[in-house]
């Protein structure tokens, strides 16, 4: 009898077996202890109640349907399957039967049962606490803190039982297969070698994955709450994983994207591509809303929920965020824009742009004028928040249109500050550095509104810092700008940053300040033989900042090869 | 931030410490009421034992300037020190307020 060739080879491997004669029996069994199992094997053909029915019942009782299920058959039609995996099939085993198969899916399993009562254990003994928040920000980066989050964010939520498993595969996603970039088909080796877990060890500390953060954002409305959650990764193809298909029936993962839509979640929209996805959990939480707490007398606020950190975030949702965020990036000149202006003018300009996680107002351009001149320019609109980047669009706009004379940055500053001091809000301003290079004269004209100083960076290594200073644009109606010069020789890097640069903490809480720029540049410059672009100069930074951002980060570097 | 508000005759004077940064703006906007409240031609504002300051904090100046100027108040800063002087001298704040130094 095959049931007892399965029973022998499960208790050769040390696993303590109860077994029934059909699947009434099986019933029977389950009702009086559901404490007891952690992994049920069926036939789908059984007397009296088949596999199917009894999966049904299964399914329907909360104190088993945490249970996975495997499924044995002799007739696997791909209907059949994919109605068994709807169902809530946790894994088909075709027969005859493959030992080691039945071996390592028992084991797998019982891995999944007993992280779900780990996780309800958590959430029994997390305090309620967290279901008082409106809406705030959580970085991670390990699975362990992913578990930690999936626990305390689910208590915060309604329908938390279920909620806590979908949050976790969610997170689990979004470091595995986003941050750490393994694909399905790797994943798949490794739980056959039992190799996992080192893998992941060993991927989470290497030096390109090591400051890699997954966001996730909460927001509590009247009716739902929405969860955002975005990796660091290049997105995936999430529309293959959304259902539960044929491919994946004999496979002991990445059906988790896909349990989660049906069982955890009332909708789960992937953004392309494929590195956001935002969870929806309607129905109201348990917890009184409760206003929040004034802060003492002199004393800031903070929210501290112990093993993660949390911000407040803007007051916005994480579709308008994400959508904002994608806007923003777009307003920056492109590949090929850059490419042109190499052709046109033979200068190589690179530009980098990092938004943060609460969105920042940073954006940057550059056009030709005439033969020999082009402009470039960088500003940071104050604040954060989509406030600030509608700011950044609102301007952006404005240095496109505005009828003043390109060539002639004082009056250029001038004009756009005139227009910005009607438009923007009390107590936000914007910060831009305008120039005009001209490659005949090798000279960098520019004016500047309190913008982080230019640097030119000489072949040598030296580096020349200009003057920055100016009335922040927005201000003052009044406010005049003159105008500098500095030399941009053959060879040169002329370098414009936001004040991110200066100003973001590196892990250890140091910031570079003005001068710690010069240096990095000079540094780079130096090591690299001139032969740099943004990228190269920015790395050293990079590789140390603080993650996420707390401010959007972007710079240009626009080179002038030397004389051949 | 951390602050004091210290009153006098001329005119309440604001101690900022620590630091004023982004996530303060909603606090800062409550010590904005308590000044105001008071109904003295001059705010104080002293700079002396604050740390740091980011680009959000000068928006917080500005708005109390802002909203002091609409009440007919006028608004000091007093010594500031290394970065965040360097940060107001970059902005050209000495000719959005009177800056006292000593």
């Amino acid at each position: 009898m095959n049931r007892e060739v399965v029973l022998a080879n499960l208790r050769a491997a040390g696993y303590e077996t109860m077994s029934a004669e059909d699947g009434e029996q099986a019933w029977h069994t389950l009702d009086a202890n559901p404490e007891q199992f952690d992994v049920i094997l069926l036939d789908r053909r059984m007397p009296r109640m088949d596999g199917m029915e009894l999966l049904g019942r299964i399914k329907a009782d909360d104190r088993l349907n945490h249970i996975p299920v495997i499924m044995q058959t002799a007739y696997a039609a791909p209907e059949d399957v994919i109605a068994g995996i709807q169902a809530g099939v946790y894994y088909y085993l075709a027969k005859p039967l493959d030992r080691r198969l039945l071996l390592s899916v028992t084991a797998a399993a019982i891995d999944e049962h007993h992280r779900f009562l780990r996780l309800r254990e958590d959430l029994a003994k997390r305090s309620t606490a967290m279901s008082l928040m409106e809406h705030g920000v959580f970085h991670f980066r390990t699975l362990a803190e992913a578990e930690t989050l999936a626990v305390a964010l689910a208590r915060a939520c309604p329908r938390s039982q279920h909620l806590v498993v979908g949050l976790s595969e969610i997170f689990t996603n979004a470091v595995e297969h986003g941050n750490l970039g393994i694909t399905f088909e790797e994943k798949a080796r490794l739980l056959a070698d039992q190799r996992w877990q080192q893998r992941i060890a060993a991927l989470q500390d290497a030096p390109e994955h090591r400051d890699k953060v997954v966001t996730v954002t909460y927001r509590r409305l009247p009716d739902e709450v929405r969860i955002t959650v975005r990796d660091e990764g290049l997105g995936f193809d999430w529309r293959r994983y959304m259902d539960l298909d044929l491919s994946r029936a004999f496979a002991v993962h990445g059906r988790g994207i896909a349990m989660a839509r049906k069982l955890a979640f009332d909708s789960l929209e992937y953004l392309d591509p494929g590195n956001e996805v935002v969870c929806v959990v309607k129905g109201r939480t348990n917890a009184p809303c409760a206003p929040a707490r004034p802060p003492a007398d002199g004393v800031a606020a903070t929210v501290d929920t112990g093993d993660v950190t949390a911000t407040p975030s803007a007051a916005m949702g994480a579709e308008e965020l994400a959508l904002a965020r994608r806007m923003q990036a777009e307003l920056m000149p492109t590949p090929e824009h850059l490419e042109w202006m190499y052709s046109r003018y033979g200068v190589n300009i690179t530009g980098f742009f990092e938004t943060s996680a609460a969105l920042g107002g940073d954006v940057w351009g550059m056009d030709g004028l005439g033969d020999r001149r082009f402009r470039l320019w960088l500003a940071d609109l104050s604040g954060h928040g989509v406030t600030a980047a509608l700011n950044a669009f609102r301007l952006h706009t404005l240095m496109q249109h505005l009828e003043a004379p390109r060539d002639r940055p004082g009056e250029f500053l001038a004009e756009v500050n005139q227009r910005l001091v009607g438009l923007l809000p009390r107590g936000q301003y914007a910060t831009l550095l305008y120039g005009v290079v001209d490659i005949l004269s090798g000279e960098f004209t520019y004016a500047a509104a309190a913008a982080p100083r230019p640097v030119v960076v000489l072949p040598d290594g030296r580096a020349i810092e200009g003057d920055g200073s100016g009335l922040p644009l927005g201000v003052s109606r009044t406010a005049t700008y003159g105008e500098r010069r500095m030399e941009l020789p053959r060879g040169a890097a002329l370098v414009l940053a936001s004040d991110a640069l200066a100003e973001l903490p590196s892990e250890d809480g140091v910031r570079l300040g003005p001068k710690g720029v010069s240096d990095l540049l000079r540094t780079v410059m130096t090591e690299r033989r001139g032969k740099v672009d943004v990228d190269w100069l920015l790395a050293p930074f990079l590789s140390r900042v603080r993650r996420p951002l707390t401010d959007d980060l972007t710079a240009v570097c626009c080179l002038r090869p030397p004389p051949i | 931030m951390k602050y004091e508000i210290i009153d006098a005759d001329i005119g309440p004077t604001l101690v900022l410490r620590d630091q004023l940064t982004f996530g303060d703006r909603g606090a800062f906007e409550t010590v904005i009421d308590k000044l105001l409240v008071r109904r003295k031609a001059r705010i104080t504002t002293d700079l002396n034992n604050l740390d740091y300051m980011d680009s959000a904090g000068l928006g917080m100046l500005l708005t109390l300037r802002d909203r002091a100027q609409q009440e007919g108040v006028q608004v000091v800063l007093r010594n500031p020190r290394a970065d965040v002087r360097e940060l107001l001298d970059l902005a050209c704040f000495d000719t959005l307020f009177a800056i006292e130094l000593g």
